[in-house]
């Protein structure tokens, strides 16, 4: 346990100075309704980070900022452009067209550059696992002046935020705030994609709003909210990402999404008056119901069409209750099932034996001459190809198996799902009927 | 499916740039043209074909060759080999499409154009008949980085040798000297390596990728634990916990990185350990100062040499 907080306080201390920062600046892109317009910044920063990444700079100096600030600044730019040519088309068009683009220039860019594809990927997951402390600190510093800023220039910003020209305001004015925002904006996503990568950027800004938002109109509660959810679905993802063993960025991202869902349940299921709450709680259930009788219908028409193919919802029920596809077996195809199991993890167990004992000659004793390990080479093939047989014979079997089981198992679990589903349409039908006016007779 | 799409696109590609070839400087016709996969089995081809070759490779060095995607202009370079040089074992597994592409019998395996270099080879970490994905490594038959065990390279010149004797018959002798040349200038630096590399026998080292067993085995090397856990993924916190507390235990001594690999989780590795960083090449010419053969286990020697000596944390 102790392994993991040391390998996992650092991330958690950079994700919670993130949500701040842009929980904030999310609840801003929502309300100017340019949800897109920070995934377009992002990318544009990582284009930028990759051009200098070309040139031989790393991403985290002082090169690599300035380079990735130039062309997010160039994106801020034309963001405070396109609000002018929002009457023709829809602004949301031109932030999708940046998006694109800097996604396409920045494969171009890395292209041939070594670790070319590695960065891109990079870019796109990050890597907060391994952030470093001095890092952490410089994304505390800048923020904490950025949001400074923003509390001294709250009243136009948050004002411009509501409406695109506000009265009393000359045109001017409204193009220099709105820069202004930008630039903001496009410093502190410069500073995080490097760290955090564009997927887990956007997450932050926009989930902790929405989940906001959704409860309140009041900024401060707003903030509130989007704060505390958003810094514990980080520390949920963080601690999945462990225990699950998953890639760090993309557990954060899905336990944002998680938050998210669960929050929209709470809304409709607690926050409503009492009627609305019990007719919300009948739809989940109603849907829930749907959904899980569908997938027994589906599963048990697949199962009785391929029966030897891939069955996902009959694996899982098999890995769920311990029962095998041997209970539809013969004795005899039992017992082969059974053997081959058992030899295929023995044959496993000799090349696991073999490759260890080569690898301890490498480094300990008499070393292995090369016909040595050219035997144990040939071994090792021998025992691969008697395991892959046994695994062979493992499936075959299973295929049998659930053909056997294909109108056992099919049948009764089609007329069940189809009963459910019935019995759920009539009531809602019902509902119908009652709920329409009486018709004049 | 995507191969196909991939490969019809290539070949739309190829056919319209066909037209395009004429102009290209025509190579000098009495060389031997050889492609190699690697940089590394092109040196090696330099070396034993000395003037008698021009030789080109397909994965730019620094490059990894097993995230290596093909491009339109490796078409036109194939479809000019007289020689085709791989490493086989499914490391350069994309070869198969390009040469199926270009149609030439000659040059799809089994061809006598096609030389895998990883023949005779005594292999490590056998892995199955197929290309699977098990252990966290997408190798192939075996684990496919044999040529940074020098002594492999006495194997691989003789693949060589053969098949450019086959094809220029007339120059045997002078293949053959150059190959002795070879052997020999590597037997002499081979003793200086194991020289350097003695004092540290049985030091335990945490890799990023699984590429050094043959280089482990030949200098007495002890890799106990690797950083990434599938190829390409970058490690959960889980796995760099494990690798961490198994270093601890393990007492390792350095951390050994290719170029081309993230570095960030290497570093927090170093960084928890209190141990330094090597940078070590696994392709000739991914590091400066590795443009040859001999070079790469030139640098890779002193490098690992100088990072077990001083133990001063993040040396690189």
């Amino acid at each position: 346990m102790s392994d993991a907080l040391a390998l996992l306080a650092l991330p958690f201390a950079a994700s919670a100075v993130f949500v701040l920062m842009h929980a904030y600046l999310g609840v801003h892109v929502l309300r100017r309704r340019i949800v897109f317009a920070d995934l377009a910044l992002a990318q544009l920063s990582a284009l930028g980070a990759s051009v200098a990444f070309a040139n031989g700079y790393a991403a985290t100096s002082a090169a690599g900022f300035g380079y990735a600030l130039l062309f997010t600044a160039i994106g801020a730019a034309l963001l405070t452009l396109t609000r002018t040519l929002a009457r023709y088309v829809s602004q949301e068009a031109f932030v999708g067209i940046v998006y694109v683009v800097a996604t396409a220039a920045t494969i171009l860019v890395v292209d041939r550059a070594p670790q070319g594809a590695e960065h891109v990927k990079k870019i796109l997951i990050g890597s907060i696992l391994t952030v470093e402390p001095a890092d952490v600190a410089k994304f505390a510093a800048l923020y904490a002046v950025i949001g400074l800023l923003h509390w001294i220039a709250r009243r136009p910003l948050l004002a411009l935020s509501i409406e695109s020209s506000p009265a009393g305001r000359t045109r001017a004015a409204v193009w220099i705030c709105d820069f202004a925002f930008y630039l903001s904006f496009a410093i502190v996503v410069t500073s995080s994609v490097t760290t955090a990568g564009v997927l887990l950027v956007f997450s932050l800004l926009i989930m902790p709003a929405v989940i906001g938002s959704i409860f309140s109109d009041q900024l401060p509660v707003v903030l509130l909210i989007a704060w505390s959810a958003g810094i514990a679905a980080c520390a949920v993802g963080l601690t999945a990402s462990y225990a699950l063993d998953l890639p760090t960025g993309a557990a954060m991202v899905t336990a944002q999404a998680g938050c998210l869902l669960l929050a929209g349940l709470a809304k409709v299921l607690l926050f409503v008056g009492i009627g609305e709450r019990r007719r919300n709680l009948r739809i989940a259930i109603d849907a829930l119901a749907t959904a899980v009788l569908l997938s027994l219908l589906l599963s048990s028409a697949w199962l009785m069409i391929v029966p030897a193919g891939d069955q996902p919802i009959l694996a899982l029920v098999e890995s769920a209750t311990g029962i095998g596809p041997t209970r539809f077996l013969g004795a005899g195809q039992r017992d082969a099932y059974e053997s081959a199991a058992r030899d295929a993890v023995r044959f496993q167990g000799e090349v696991d034996r073999l490759d260890a004992l080569e690898k301890a000659a490498r480094y300990q004793g008499t070393p292995l001459s090369d016909d040595e390990v050219r035997r144990i080479a040939s071994y090792q093939k021998t025992f691969n190809e008697m395991t892959r047989g046994e695994r062979f014979v493992q499936e075959i079997l299973r295929g049998k198996a659930q053909t056997r089981a294909r109108w056992i198992i099919g049948v009764p679990g089609m007329l069940v799902a189809l009963t459910g589903l019935l019995l759920l349409t009539r009531r809602h039908w019902k509902g119908y009927l009652d709920s329409r006016p009486p018709s004049v007779e | 499916m995507r191969a196909g799409l991939l490969g019809l696109v290539i070949g739309a590609a190829a056919q319209l740039a066909a037209p395009l070839v004429f102009l290209l400087p025509a190579p000098a016709s009495a060389a031997v043209n050889v492609v190699a996969t690697t940089t590394d089995l092109a040196s090696l081809v330099r070396e034993v074909g000395g003037n008698l070759v021009s030789v080109e490779s397909i994965v730019p060095a620094g490059v990894d060759p097993e995230a290596f995607e093909p491009r339109p202009g490796d078409l036109s370079r194939l479809r000019h080999a007289d020689l085709l040089m791989r490493v086989g074992l499914g490391y350069d597994y994309w070869l198969d499409a390009l040469v199926r592409q270009i149609g030439d019998k000659r040059l799809m395996p089994g061809g006598e154009a096609n030389v895998d270099a990883s023949a005779g080879i005594p292999l490590l970490e056998i892995r199955g008949q197929s290309v699977v994905s098990e252990g966290g490594h997408a190798h192939g038959v075996a684990n496919p980085h044999y040529w940074l065990d020098p002594d492999n390279a006495v194997t691989v010149t003789a693949s060589i040798a053969d098949a450019l004797v086959r094809i220029a018959p007339a120059q045997r002798e002078q293949i053959l000297a150059n190959r002795a040349q070879f052997l020999s200038r590597l037997a002499t630096a081979r003793a200086r390596w194991s020289e350097t590399l003695a004092p540290f026998a049985g030091t335990k080292l945490i890799a990023y990728h699984n590429s050094w067993p043959y280089f482990a085995r030949r200098f007495r090397l002890d890799v106990v634990a690797f950083i990434e856990a599938k190829a390409g993924v970058s490690p959960s916190p889980a796995h760099l916990a494990q690798v961490i507390s198994a270093g601890g235990k393990a007492n390792v001594r350095a951390i050994v990185h290719e170029p081309y690999e993230p570095d960030d989780a290497s570093r927090l590795v170093a960084r928890k350990l209190s141990v330094p960083m090597a940078r070590l090449a696994i392709t000739v010419g991914s590091i400066e100062g590795t443009n040859d053969y001999l070079a790469l286990f030139d640098y890779n020697v002193a490098t690992l040499a100088k990072a077990l000596g001083a133990r001063s944390p993040l040396a690189q």
